[in-house]
């Protein structure tokens, strides 16, 4: 005997099992069925004739399930990208914002601990430590920001803060001895080193990924102009309370220096980061335009120099402070083609951009090959000092890198290769840049010590 | 003679939002209607309509509430929207847009054969 109670809950538990229908969805096409079959056997036809031709009616069950996937998942998966979308939640919204105000609060209240211990910010004895120690009021907090905003699985989480940890444990148990060379060294690698480990947790578990990487070398980029321009509001804000306060005769450095300035670079920090992940799209638009309006300017300047040093003869690196400047410069180039790179469209044919990118690439290197000249020539006059060789590794990491995108970028013009290669070239390539900064932040100092106390 | 598919599915919408201006109702006689209407030319596969209806509630063309029949089942029913009506209205136009230049093509080649065989 047909059974068509037992039929119709079977034909739901079906459904039921394919998890794509929820369970409103479930009654509604239960009722339909039913609808169907009353309506069937009224015509005369028996309970299990109805069944079936309702159920055949219906449709295919893996063809419903599939449409209603699609309806259902569209909220879900909107659920899931919420974060990387402009079209984000009001309530998830508050909950980033919230988190950055907290952050920017406990970094710049981290910023104030020492001073509790006597540690002013202010006195030049202690200005080392602090510019030792300055990336980790800071980039811990910004790490935190993204864990949690990407749901960091907890072994990330753990070796990200455990690394951070143990840097800042690792640079404070070096003794500080004059001339504090290596220290100084640490103080300028650090930084970008535990930049580096920041990015690990800002591209999650994509890391590792040719795409992850751009993806955080156009973050860098963008967090550099953004946080560059919200900084300068917040001098403008520093001024401006200066001067109405000093109008009714009241001196409000003391508050500036001591609060507003900490507070205001830990909140600058913060900001930054949150604006340029969550507003992805706006600046998106807007930061390619920057490259593309400094990269013309920044060629005409290099090439202008090379001419007049070449025309005048004069070298110069003869001074050392030169050196860190050159440096500096070359890496900011650097920068600046890896930037124009990462927010090129790598299916794009070939354009006036990329030939400009190559120009700036040649003349970098050959600015590079004389300033590395220049400290081989120093190394070998005036011997071995960390700075030298400190300059000499950076250097060379510089050069191979130009020289391996120039070399690139030429197979890519005469169509050996895709514009992806460079790419993937450029982003395996940043990770022996976190192992001579890690090198140089941590290794040095022992050297030194090792050096001064044999 | 059956409706195809593609023209089918890309009817459903304006059908659905039609029915619904009417009056408020419900799946199954969402369906007994549109058979109705076209005689039972244009075979849907009744449980893809479910799909649909979610996509325009999702849309915010109908909404949705649930409310008891005489089967003692209770029914969710849709009824239609502002937008859904202004909705309807746009879907009218290109569907009108489409059939008059079809018709008119039509009529240029019925007479262009008659040219053909005149001469």
């Amino acid at each position: 005997m047909f059974d068509l109670e037992y039929n119709v809950r079977s034909w739901s538990d079906h459904l039921r099992r394919r998890g794509n229908f929820k369970e409103s969805d479930i009654i509604e096409l239960e009722n339909h069925l039913q609808d169907e079959i009353e309506e069937l056997q009224k015509a005369g036809l028996s309970p299990e004739e109805a069944f079936l031709i309702s159920v055949k009616r219906l449709g295919n069950v893996n063809a419903i399930s599939q449409e209603f996937s699609k309806v259902n998942t569209e909220n879900l998966w909107k659920h899931l990208m919420v974060e990387s979308d402009q079209t984000l939640s009001f309530g998830q919204n508050r909950k980033y914002i919230a988190l950055v105000i907290m952050f920017s609060f406990l970094a710049g209240t981290a910023l104030k601990i020492p001073q509790l211990f006597g540690l002013s910010i202010n006195d030049s004895v202690y200005g080392l430590i602090y510019l030792k120690n300055l990336s980790f009021f800071i980039l811990p907090f910004v790490a935190a920001f993204f864990l949690i905003k990407h749901q960091a699985t907890w072994k990330m989480s753990a070796s990200i803060m455990g690394i951070f940890a143990s840097a800042g444990i690792v640079i404070n148990l070096y003794p500080s001895f004059s001339p504090n060379d290596t220290e100084i060294l640490t103080a300028l690698h650090l930084p970008l080193f535990l930049w580096l480990v920041t990015g690990v947790a800002y591209m999650g578990l994509e890391w590792k990924s040719s795409r992850g990487r751009m993806n955080f070398i156009r973050f860098t980029g963008e967090s550099v102009i953004y946080g560059t321009l919200i900084f300068c509001g917040l001098i403008v804000l520093a001024m401006f309370t200066q001067a109405i306060f000093f109008a009714i005769q009241l001196d409000a450095s003391w508050f500036i220096q001591n609060y507003l300035i900490v507070y205001g670079a830990a909140a600058t920090a913060m900001i930054t980061v949150y604006l340029v992940e969550t507003k992805k799209s706006v600046v998106e638009n807007f930061a390619p335009i920057l490259a593309k309006i400094f990269s013309p300017l920044f060629l005409i300047t290099m090439i202008t120099f090379l001419i007049v040093m070449i025309v005048s003869g004069t070298s110069p690196f003869v001074e050392r402070e030169y050196l860190i400047g050159f440096d500096f410069m070359l890496i900011l180039v650097l920068g600046l083609v890896l930037y124009v790179i990462s927010a090129r469209n790598p299916y794009d044919k070939n354009n006036l951009f990329d030939y400009m990118n190559l120009a700036l690439i040649v003349t970098a290197l050959i600015i590079d090959g004389v300033a590395l000249s220049a400290i081989v020539f120093r190394l070998s006059a005036y011997g071995i000092t960390p700075n030298k060789v400190a300059a000499l590794g950076e250097n060379l990491l510089l050069l191979v890198n130009l020289a391996g995108l120039a070399w690139l970028y030429f197979l890519f013009f005469f169509k050996k290769i895709d514009f992806i290669k460079i790419e993937k070239w450029q982003t395996s390539y940043l990770a022996l840049y976190a192992i001579w900064l890690g090198i140089v932040a941590f290794i040095f100092p022992i050297f030194e010590q090792l050096h001064l106390n044999p | 003679m059956n409706v195809s598919k593609d023209l089918t599915a890309a009817s459903a919408i304006p059908f659905v939002l039609a029915i619904l201006k009417q009056e408020d109702s419900y799946g199954y006689a969402i369906i007994k209607k549109v058979k109705e209407l076209t005689g039972d030319e244009l075979v849907w596969s009744e449980g893809m309509l479910y799909p649909v209806l979610h996509r325009l509630e999702e849309k915010n063309f109908i909404e949705s509430y649930w409310q008891g029949s005489e089967t003692g089942r209770k029914r969710k029913y849709y009824r239609i929207k502002e937008e859904g009506v202004a909705e309807l209205e746009l879907q009218k136009k290109q569907w009108e847009i489409v059939h008059s230049a079809l018709s008119k093509t039509w009529l240029k080649l019925t007479k262009h054969k008659e040219e053909f065989i005149y001469v």
